[in-house]
């Protein structure tokens, strides 16, 4: 399931912008391919974060995965439910599985992200190897 | 580790295999892959097999089930290899670590293909169902190079076929609580036909039958790689397989897929080819050694000879045994071992992260996730599982093995380290039918801090009342059905604390002096008369012209016997080292035997080690197998005809049935073997008599008891023998004296054997009364609790026991409970594991005595009528509390004993003197 209105990454991350705030979270793609979400290493607040970087490491089952930041900027709140909870990845990735919110230091990488449409070509290309 | 991922980089991925490719077309499916696609698992490729990694439940839940319930994974893609032909055990002694030659038809074990140089080229596990057949089952990775491995050193060899049946043949494991029921529901028996080997295998790891389901043969192992303590492998003719898969998840098993297997065997630490085994990270080999199992999978008997690294293996278990005692003189020869992990910090611990001490690399995990666990509530015995799912971060590590348990490590990972401990262990499978986790945080209880307070006075007067109130509730209030136990009468009780009690009075016979008694202390004249008389009062009880009775318990008595036999079978070696008892017939344990005559029990520092199994030299008494508490005489005369026993030990805790004891030697005479025939009367030395039984009369060598079971107490124990003098074993009579005192006594409590002077003078007195009554009671309480409709063990024709003794079946697991319940209710009895039970936590079975309360006047009726109360309370749940009370208080004076005026003044007078 890809859900209309956000941004994506080429890396399976989504993005959603409100003001120069980012919610960030991993793709129903991404959480499905990875199978059981059995620890989040939540990022500290206050970190800084670059475009295309890593930012944090979801780890499933079988696989440690980075995550990388969809912006530059700076950490402002995490999701700490997912510490006693990180499958609420699998159950609900785009609301309650959120990770981080990163306070943007200028929006201009979100030029560089996926709408919808380009994400759900992107996830098909994989589909087809 | 297959790193490809289908996007992203820097994408780790651990698990042992990968995702299939769509397009990729894999030649090697199970016989149920079409089932595992049905029920939606995520297949993948492993070891060249299109494998479920886990079906719709997923990992996590597949792993909780099989620990909850019963998980059900298909491994028929694991190597299987049969071996026939002349040469078949001289070929496997010579390919594997362990001793082939140690599995009885009906036996598996675990063992290593070891490699020259003391690495594995896999580890596998060897099966014997039939006699002339072994049945190797090795990693589906490995298989096509073990098999080209022993293609090769079969050229050795003259007379071996070898086979692999990895194909016509499916497996499959079905692990977890709920696995023995459900197996137990499908097995086809009672018509004849169909039945190829009876029923379930004994209720021991590593046992092997071979049974029917829905018709087809199955071979059945308790075996498995999920550190369940039920747990059963399943081999089946491919053409049968789908139809028992299919039986077996109907019955409630649930699919679990390769993922689940890995984090079960992973808690459970048990060792996986490739990351324990083979190469570490560094692509260095694994010594064998460096995982702890090695220890029963390593056998260096002289009769295994020489076999594949056995040179290498020896120095790894020489440097091994040192390491134990924390001596790394030769760790060298073993420099690294498998340790596990609990990781306490954040973070998972992968395979190939890097492990440090004290900034120190000392190694590597080679196996570590998360793992899920459901939590349990409450304290021991009474904990219970919760449906609330906790998860922990663990693994294996291989580190410099001067690590210990209890060390604090880092790992490393992704460039940060997080704290971790060396734990002793991740799971527990002792206490069936249950795997427990053991989290770092819980692994035992800290003990409570000693309270300094200063008010030992208050603290005295507490404990006073509390004994008052318990002796008002066990003496006043309950039924005490504990078939071992027994209130002694109160004269008894009283000459118990009188003087002799605290005071010492070593003596023995010197030969000198014409074997007069020598007393090393003074003051001990009236002691010792009372030794005298008590000694005459046991011969007459037991018609025999030996006791001894400075024994204080029935076990102690046991061990000095043991004892006296490994001196009396070395009289004529005093020089070199004295050899021990060469082969012990007794009861097993899950059989009814008791604690005493077992190798845990006191028979382990006098038995010999089988030089074959490389276990204690004991063969268990054959039972019938529609009557599990009998003996089978017909098979327990093969028994003696195979094995020569040098003791037989007859007698049990858990006994119905009269001891065959004059079949048993006239086997023996018939025979003319050199065997000691013994019978621990513990729980029926009050019976012997006409009766019951007379050892002697009927040929025991040597009988054993405790004095407080049937017998009217005190707590001690006795040795009795009919040598005489010019008897060849008189020397054997000697020895026991000389191994009870000074072998086993220095004081030998005599405030008590005062009191059991009395209790003899009792017993010789009542015997025929209370011995008659005992029995009849026995019988009356069995058959009403029959009547009322509980399941009722044993003989229906000798309406169930010829004992004291009455067993109840009250369902696999459930004793505990019930017995619980029954003293909520103030009936007092105990759970008992059954024949066909794994272990005490899993007992189904109650385990009750008439003896104490028909002391205390209980009739036939009476016991009708607590048959109703004890069915009240385990069937219907009621309460019954107050009844039971007042029932009770019918039975508060107690019979058997001596009674009136004379005796009721001198009982106040032993009162005024304490």
């Amino acid at each position: 399931m890809i859900k209309e209105g956000l941004l994506y990454t080429k890396q399976h991350e989504w993005a959603k912008a409100e003001g120069n705030i980012v919610t960030v979270g991993i793709t129903d793609y991404a959480q499905m391919m990875l199978g059981e979400i059995i620890f989040v290493e939540l990022p500290a607040v206050g970190t800084e974060v670059i475009y295309d970087h890593e930012m944090t490491v979801v780890e499933s089952t079988k696989a440690a995965n980075d995550i990388f930041a969809p912006v530059t900027g700076k950490i402002v709140s995490v999701n700490s439910a997912l510490e006693s909870e990180p499958e609420l990845i699998n159950k609900d990735c785009y609301n309650a599985g959120w990770i981080c919110k990163i306070e943007m230091a200028s929006d201009a990488s979100l030029d560089l992200l996926l709408n919808a449409e380009q994400y759900k070509q992107h996830v098909k290309g994989f589909e087809q190897q | 580790m297959a790193a490809k991922a289908p996007w992203g980089r820097k994408q780790m991925v651990f698990f042992f295999c990968s995702v299939r490719g769509l397009s990729k077309v894999l030649d090697k499916k199970t016989v149920l892959f079409d089932r595992h696609v049905a029920l939606g698992a995520k297949m993948v490729e492993y070891a060249g097999w299109d494998m479920p990694l886990n079906y719709k439940a997923g990992l996590v839940q597949e792993h909780l089930a099989t620990r909850s319930k019963a998980g059900l994974f298909d491994v028929s893609h694991m190597g299987r290899f049969v071996f026939r032909g002349r040469d078949n055990l001289a070929f496997l002694q010579h390919v594997l670590s362990n001793n082939a030659a140690a599995l009885n038809v009906g036996e598996s074990h675990y063992t290593i293909i070891p490699n020259d140089q003391g690495g594995a080229i896999d580890d596998a596990y060897l099966y014997r169902f039939f006699e002339d057949e072994y049945l190797l089952v090795v990693n589906a990775a490995n298989r096509e190079k073990d098999w080209n491995y022993f293609q090769k050193v079969l050229k050795g060899f003259d007379d071996v076929d070898m086979v692999d049946r990895s194909r016509d043949m499916a497996l499959l494991s079905l692990q977890g609580p709920l696995s023995r029921s459900i197996l137990a529901g499908l097995i086809d028996s009672g018509d004849s036909g169909t039945v190829v080997d009876g029923s379930m295998p004994e209720p021991l790891r590593n046992c092997l039958s071979i049974v029917t389901i829905n018709g087809a043969r199955v071979l059945l192992a308790r075996t498995g790689y999920t550190g369940e303590p039920l747990c059963f492998e399943l081999f089946i003719n491919g053409e049968d397989a789908l139809m028992i898969w299919d039986l077996l998840l109907d019955r409630g098993a649930q699919p679990v897929g390769l993922g689940a297997r890995d984090t079960l065997r992973l808690e459970a630490a048990l060792p996986l080819y490739g990351h324990e085994f083979g190469l570490d990270p560094e692509q260095k080999q694994i010594s064998v050694f460096s995982c702890s199992l090695a220890k029963f999978a390593v056998s260096f008997s002289t009769l295994k000879g020489d076999f594949v690294g056995k040179a290498a293996l020896k120095k790894q278990f020489e440097a091994f045994r040192r390491i134990q005692y924390r001596d790394y003189s030769l760790a060298e020869d073993l420099p690294r071992i498998i340790m596990p992990v609990a990781v306490t910090g954040k973070g998972i611990a992968r395979p190939g992260y890097r492990v440090f001490a004290s900034d120190k690399h000392v190694g590597y995990v080679t196996s570590g996730t998360m793992v899920p666990y459901y939590k349990y509530v409450g304290e021991g015995l009474q904990s219970v599982l919760t449906e609330e799912k906790q998860m922990r971060s663990i693994c294996l590590a291989l580190v410099d093995s001067d690590i210990v348990e209890g060390d604090r490590l880092e790992i490393e990972i992704r460039g940060k380290r997080t704290d971790a401990v060396v734990v002793p262990y991740h799971l527990r499978s002792e206490a069936p039918p249950y795997a427990r986790p053991a989290a770092y945080d819980n692994l035992f209880k800290e003990k409570e801090p000693v309270s300094t307070a200063n008010d030992l006075q208050a603290k005295a007067l507490t404990l006073l009342g509390k004994a008052v109130d318990n002796t008002l509730w066990r003496q006043g209030q309950c039924v005490n059905l504990i078939p071992s136990e027994q209130t002694a009468s109160s004269l008894t009780r009283a000459l118990s604390i009188m003087d002799p009690a605290g005071r010492y009075a070593e003596h023995k016979q010197v030969k000198a002096f014409a074997e007069a008694d020598v007393f090393y202390y003074q003051g001990t004249d009236f002691i010792a008369e009372v030794e005298r008389i008590l000694e005459e009062q046991m011969r007459i009880f037991l018609g025999c012209s030996e006791v001894e009775t400075k024994p204080v318990s029935g076990q102690m008595a046991n061990a000095a016997v043991f004892s006296s036999l490994v001196d009396y079978i070395n009289r004529a070696n005093r020089k070199s080292e004295q050899r021990r008892i060469g082969r012990v017939l007794n009861h097993h344990i899950i059989k009814g035997g008791h604690l005493s005559a077992q190798p845990m029990g006191a028979l382990r520092d006098f038995v010999a080690r089988d030089p074959n199994t490389e276990r204690p030299a004991v063969v268990n008494f054959p039972v019938l197998a529609e009557n599990p508490y009998k003996i089978d005489i017909a098979a327990c005369r093969e028994i003696i005809a195979e094995y020569k026993p040098e003791l037989i030990i007859l007698g049990k805790s858990v006994t119905l049935h009269r001891e065959p004891v004059a079949e048993i030697r006239s086997f023996v005479d018939e025979m003319s073997l050199d065997c000691l025939i013994m019978y621990d009367m513990a729980h029926v030395l009050g019976l012997v008599g006409p009766y019951f039984q007379q050892p002697f009369a009927e040929g025991a060598d040597i009988v054993t008891g405790s004095t407080h079971k049937t017998f009217f107490g005190t707590q001690r124990g006795i040795i009795a023998s009919d040598y005489k003098r010019d008897d060849v074993r008189w020397p054997l009579w000697e020895a026991v004296r000389r191994r009870t005192f000074p072998g086993s006594v220095s004081n030998h409590h005599l405030g008590t054997l005062l009191g059991l002077l009395m209790a003899a003078y009792e017993m010789n007195h009542f015997k025929d009364e209370y011995q008659k009554k005992v029995l009849a009671n026995a019988k009356a309480f069995a058959l009403a609790l029959k009547e009322a409709g509980l399941d009722v063990a044993g003989d229906a024709d000798i309406d169930y026991t010829q004992t004291h003794q009455v067993i109840l079946n009250v369902g696999y697991g459930s004793g505990p409970e019930i017995a619980g319940r029954l003293e909520d209710n103030n009936i007092i009895v105990n759970y008992q594991a059954g024949p066909q039970e794994e272990g005490f936590t899993a007992s189904g079975y109650l385990r009750m005595g008439v003896a104490e309360m028909t002391r205390f006047g209980m009739q036939e009726e009476d016991f009708k009528s607590l048959a109703g109360l004890i069915h009240d309370v385990i069937t219907r749940k009621k309460c019954v509390r107050q009844e039971v009370t007042l029932f009770r208080k019918r039975f508060l004076d107690m019979r058997y004993c001596f009674s009136g005026k004379e005796f009721d003044n001198v009982l106040e007078r032993l009162h005024r003197l304490i």
